[in-house]
């Protein structure tokens, strides 16, 4: 009882210090930006009519909120990020794209460590499908770039209300069969063991349907790359469904893969000047920020509302998009 | 306190390796994002492009802001010590620097598949490490 009780008292302190950090962080990046532009300055057509720190400081805020309903939604944050920032905020659709994916890279390399150690991140499981997934997501990332923004922002609109529509139709299996490893899996080796906390149970795991699932990363890379996604919403489906892989492991593992694809294709944005620091470093901060505070509220709220919420926003951020590369 | 428990006992040494090296990029990452961002935005250092300029132009396309105000791009920040001690070249570093961290980490675990004989997956890291140097060193972006 007196354990039960130190326990809660140290979640809630530690939540309390999580709360306490994110509100100094947010309270510091409005007197940083605050005394930099006076409030009142005439502020150039091109930033809406509003002073340029005032965007900052609502990216910095948004990236934050959305930090929380991303993990609460169980889906990455670039996702969510590249059709609402680039729907509502003056920045050129290359901008968002550029910090899309580095807050999808920040967010999977902060989160890997503990993942690794426990065995949920999987290297052998995520290398071979990586390695394919940077190559066609670099690619992604030049045909993105040398594509007319519009023509981009339209694409983006289908492929979001496509991700809406797969989000509500995947199912998910926590642990599923594989009767037979295929050939390939048991050349690389790729099978695992980690301790599930929940069920309080070992799960030993092994993959089937490898050659398809490299496949379909290549795929999964070439549209991350192209639009600045974190390809999370993928990832997770193939290595799950189709592979076989628990639900838990193959979470962690898209992580690892994310992160690498991300890294590769941030290469091209960077080479392409399509990486601004004063839009990119304050979407990084906040997302970070928001996702501690998430992985705390996780077990206090209904996940399932929130993921409904979440994909409802998708919806209408990704007709948006569509209308906004019409013209309309 | 139980999820601390069960770390390490189901990773391999390269798993290990790989996190131990995340752990320490990570944190170096967001120490050194903030540092370049606060020398940005309260001009610790001179501005090689004012704020309010790359503000002025962020609807633009990153084509044509490239060609109107010379924005920093690939390792440009690099290019000598001078033009690194300004807070924008310093803030864009902190991006090029979140850019590497998986390299870093992927080198580590080379070294562990190297020392373990693992042939095949030492293959696919030095493959997937030569694709990030391939995208590092910016050769399938310039122009031809």
């Amino acid at each position: 009882m007196k354990d039960i009780t130190t326990g809660q008292t140290m979640k809630i302190s530690l939540s309390r210090r999580v709360m306490a950090t994110s509100g100094i962080a947010i309270a510091a990046m409005i007197m940083l930006l605050m005394p930099a532009v006076p409030v009142l300055a005439a502020a150039p057509a091109e930033t809406g009519g509003i002073a340029w720190w005032v965007w900052v400081l609502a990216l910095f805020i948004f990236s934050f909120v959305l930090g929380i309903v991303a993990v609460l939604a169980g889906v990455g944050g670039g996702v969510l990020f590249v059709p609402i920032v680039s729907s509502f905020f003056p920045f050129h659709l290359d901008y968002v794209r550029g910090a899309g994916l580095l807050v999808a890279l920040a967010g999977a390399l902060s989160a890997g460590p503990p993942l690794m150690r426990k065995g949920l991140a999987d290297l052998r499981l995520g290398l071979p499908m990586a390695l394919v997934g940077s190559i066609s997501s670099i690619a992604g990332a030049l045909v993105g770039l040398a594509m007319p923004a519009q023509e981009v922002q339209l694409l983006l609109g289908i492929v979001i209300i496509s991700i809406a529509a797969i989000m509500i139709k995947a199912g998910r299996s926590g642990y599923p069969e594989v009767s037979q490893p295929d050939r390939m899996s048991q050349m690389l080796g790729i099978s695992g063991l980690y301790y599930d906390e929940f069920g309080k149970h070992e799960v030993a795991w092994k993959v089937h349907r490898t050659p398809v699932g490299i496949l379909l990363f290549f795929v999964i890379g070439f549209i991350g790359g192209m639009f600045g996604l974190g390809a999370g919403f993928a990832n997770v489906p193939v290595f799950n469904l189709l592979m076989g892989v628990p639900l838990k492991v193959a979470v962690a593992t898209s992580g690892l893969v994310l992160s690498i694809n991300g890294s590769a294709a941030a290469w091209v944005y960077l080479f392409k000047g399509a990486v601004l620091p004063l839009i990119a470093v304050p979407s990084i901060g906040g997302m970070m920020l928001g996702s501690k505070i998430g992985a705390k509220l996780l077990p206090k709220v209904n996940a399932r509302t929130i993921r409904m919420i979440v994909i409802t926003i998708l919806a209408l951020s990704g007709f948006r998009s569509l209308l906004k590369g019409l013209g309309i | 306190m139980t999820d601390k428990k069960n770390e390490g006992i189901y990773a391999d040494r390269v798993q290990l390796a790989y996190a131990r090296t995340l752990d320490f990029v990570s944190h170096a990452i967001i120490v050194v994002m903030a540092v370049g961002y606060l020398f940005y935005l309260m001009q610790l250092l001179p501005l090689t492009v004012p704020i309010e300029t790359v503000a002025g132009n962020w609807h633009l396309s990153s084509s044509v802001l490239q060609s109107k105000i010379h924005n920093y791009c690939g390792w440009s920040c690099f290019l000598s010590l001078p033009v690194l001690l300004h807070g924008d070249a310093l803030s864009y570093a902190s991006v090029v620097f979140l850019s590497m961290g998986t390299m870093i980490c992927l080198a580590t675990a080379a070294l562990v598949f190297f020392s373990e004989k693992n042939h095949l997956f030492l293959t696919i890291t030095i493959l997937q490490v030569f694709v990030l140097l391939v995208a590092a060193s910016g050769i399938m972006t310039r122009p031809h």
